[in-house]
């Protein structure tokens, strides 16, 4: 048990760094090459991409309303059909029992 | 007295109150039927419409010029697989909101042959018509048409004759 905790010990007993440990790590940094900035962050790609999504939304409700117009026109066309000829159907009926009885 | 005041109000207001769509539940019928046919137009859609509507074609010149003062139009037409899906009851219902001082009956056609009843109603509004309703029942099918706003039958029934439709002249077909 004893020899256990001496163990333990030993594994966390704190470690100096090697000396020249900062130098290694600033000579890493200063070695990395400097990312350059990316292309979205330039102001014109800004521009033209939120020109782009305006233009996009713009024909998307165009064509939105479009569709809604011709789909608004079949239905007028489908519901004056329906109701013209129910009428029409009516109007037969009654101009056959006005006829019977003029006849 | 002050009853009778609230009750002039609420009578003038009811006068002054805009067309509007007749209350009718589809719940029952829409759950039978095996088609169904649903066509709910309200003012700004029929006013969409127009603009797609041809000035060239005749026949939707026709229609655009019949729905240009028009506020709604309704369509719900049921077709069902076999005779009683629908009851004299669920007529009656679909009638109860026709009744008169507002709405009056003009037309109650019946045929023996086919089973089929047309039933067109009018809405009076000032010197003209407000709106229009129309229940036509088969054994296997039910349609009811509302339509709000100024109507001219005169012109709807001519269209009877377009779209495919054939005109009707009783006349014309004796002479035949």
């Amino acid at each position: 048990m004893a020899s256990f905790e001496d163990e333990l010990r030993s594994a966390l007993r704190r470690r100096e760094p090697p000396q020249d440990f900062t130098e290694r790590v600033l000579a890493r940094v200063a070695a990395a090459p400097v990312r350059s900035a990316t292309r979205m962050s330039q102001p014109w790609v800004r521009w033209v991409a939120a020109i782009a999504a305006a233009l996009l939304l713009a024909v998307g409700s165009l064509e939105y309303r479009h569709y809604q117009g011709e789909r608004a026109k079949s239905q007028i066309l489908l519901a004056v059909r329906i109701a013209g000829g129910k009428l029409n159907k009516a109007q037969k009926k009654v101009q056959m029992v006005t006829h019977r009885s003029n006849s | 007295m002050k009853a009778a005041g609230l009750l002039t109000l609420s009578l003038l207001l009811a006068g002054a109150a805009p067309a509007q769509q007749v209350k009718w539940n589809f719940d029952k019928l829409a759950a039978r039927a095996s088609d169904t046919v649903d066509v709910s137009l309200d003012g700004s859609l029929l006013r969409l419409a127009t603009k797609f509507l041809s000035d060239d074609d005749k026949d939707e010149a026709q229609v655009k010029k019949l729905v240009g003062g028009l506020k709604g139009v309704y369509v719900r037409s049921f077709e069902f697989k076999k005779p009683g899906e629908y009851s004299e009851a669920d007529l009656d219902s679909f009638r109860a909101p026709l009744r008169p001082p507002d709405w009056q009956r003009i037309v109650g056609a019946h045929s023996n042959e086919d089973g089929e009843t047309v039933e067109v109603y009018i809405k009076s509004e000032g010197k003209g018509i407000g709106g229009l309703a129309i229940i036509a029942s088969e054994p296997k099918e039910l349609t009811l048409v509302n339509i709000v706003g100024a109507i001219d039958l005169d012109s709807l029934s001519e269209l009877g004759g377009h779209f495919g439709i054939p005109e009707v002249d009783v006349e014309k077909e004796k002479k035949k």
